[in-house]
C-alpha cells in the first residue's frame, strides 16, 4: 500500500510492471524473462560483466539443463586457483546462444543510474546480442537525457516512449491511498503540472 | 534367498540414482552461484508489493509496446529494444 503523497509512476514502477507481465505471458511457453534494477547505492558491483552475468544466471536458472559450453567453462575454471568469473565477452555470447533458439526477454532498469562509462559498454553489448540473436529483446527505463545514448548505442533497434502518469492513473492512485489529509495539493510532473484538490466530499482534478 | 538379492540390488540401483541426481542438481546451483552472486528478483519483488495495481497498466497497451512484444525480428517494424523514458519526479506526487 503507498504511503501518502508517495511516487505512484517511477521507472522502476514501469518495469516491475512489463517484468511481471512477461514472466505471466512466460509461463508454459518457451521462453525466457531476465530483470535487472540499478541501483545508485551499488554503482561499485554493477559493471557490465555483472550486471548481464546477473542475467546469464536468471536466464540459465530457467532452463532444465545448463548449457554443456558453460558446464565446461565452469568446470575449467574450478582449477585456477580461487576460480575465475566469465568476462564480459563469453557471457554475451551465452546470452546470444542462449537467446537464438529461445525468446528471451532482458530487461534493465534505470540505466540513469548506471556510470556513463559502464552504460556504453552495457549498451554495446546489449547491441551486439540483439545483432546476433532472433530471440532477444530487450526492455530498458531511464531518464531523457540518457535516450541519445541509447537510440546511437543500440542503433536503430530501439523505439523510444515516454512515461508520464494519465488522469485515469492519478485516479487509480488516489482511491489506493487510504488515509487522506483533508485538502490534498497534488503535483504530478514536472510536466504536465496536475493539481488534485480532494474534500471529503469529493474528488477534483485539474490536468493541463 | 534369491528373491532378497535382487531387492538389495534394486535398492542399490536407486540410491545410486538419487545420489546422481543430487550431484547434478548441486553443480547446477554451483554454476548460477558462480554465474552471478547478485539476486535481481529480490529486489523486483519488493518494488511491485510497493507498487499500486493498475497504475500504468496503459503503458503495456501502447503501440510500441505490442510491437516490441510482438515484433518478429528482421520485420519491417523491428523495435527489438524498447526504452521507455520518464523524468526525474514523473509521477512523483507532493501533498500538504
Amino acid at each position: 500500500m503507498p504511503e501518502e503523497g508517495r511516487v505512484s509512476l517511477k521507472n522502476c514502477d514501469v518495469s516491475s510492471l512489463a517484468i511481471d507481465s512477461l514472466c505471466k505471458q512466460a509461463v508454459g511457453g518457451n521462453s525466457a524473462v531476465a530483470c535487472f534494477y540499478f541501483d545508485f547505492a551499488a554503482q561499485e558491483e554493477q559493471s557490465p560483466a555483472t550486471i548481464l552475468g546477473s542475467v546469464l544466471k536468471q536466464v540459465v536458472g530457467g532452463l532444465d539443463e545448463v548449457p554443456e559450453r558453460i558446464v565446461q567453462t565452469f568446470r575449467d575454471q574450478k582449477k585456477v586457483i580461487g576460480g575465475q568469473r566469465l568476462a564480459l565477452s563469453e557471457i554475451v555470447e551465452f546470452l546470444q546462444d542462449i537467446s537464438s533458439s529461445r525468446r528471451t526477454f532482458i530487461c534493465i532498469d534505470a540505466l540513469d543510474e548506471c556510470p556513463p562509462g559502464h552504460r556504453v559498454r552495457l549498451l554495446d553489448s546489449l547491441s551486439q546480442i540483439l545483432k546476433n540473436s532472433r530471440g532477444a529483446r530487450i526492455f530498458l527505463t531511464g531518464r531523457p537525457h540518457v535516450q541519445g545514448e541509447v537510440e546511437k548505442h543500440l542503433a536503430g533497434r530501439a523505439a523510444t516512449r515516454s512515461i508520464t502518469p494519465t488522469k485515469g492513473d492519478i485516479i487509480i492512485f488516489l482511491r489506493s491511498v487510504k488515509s487522506f489529509s483533508k485538502d490534498i495539493f497534488l503535483i504530478v510532473g514536472p510536466s504536465p503540472r496536475c493539481t488534485v484538490f480532494r474534500t471529503s466530499a469529493s474528488l477534483k482534478l485539474q490536468m493541463p | 534367498m534369491s528373491q532378497h538379492h535382487i531387492n538389495d540390488n534394486t535398492n542399490c540401483f536407486n540410491i545410486n540414482n538419487v545420489w546422481n541426481n543430487c550431484t547434478v542438481a548441486d553443480e547446477k546451483s554451483e554454476i548460477l552461484a558462480w554465474l552471478s552472486p547478485l539476486e535481481p528478483r529480490i529486489r523486483h519483488q519488493d518494488i511491485r508489493t510497493r507498487r499500486v495495481d493498475g497504475v500504468g497498466d496503459w503503458l503495456l497497451q501502447t503501440q510500441e509496446y505490442k510491437d516490441w512484444f510482438g515484433g518478429i525480428h528482421g520485420g519491417k517494424s523491428d523495435s527489438s529494444a524498447l526504452f521507455f523514458c520518464g523524468g526525474p519526479g514523473v509521477g512523483k506526487t507532493y501533498m500538504r
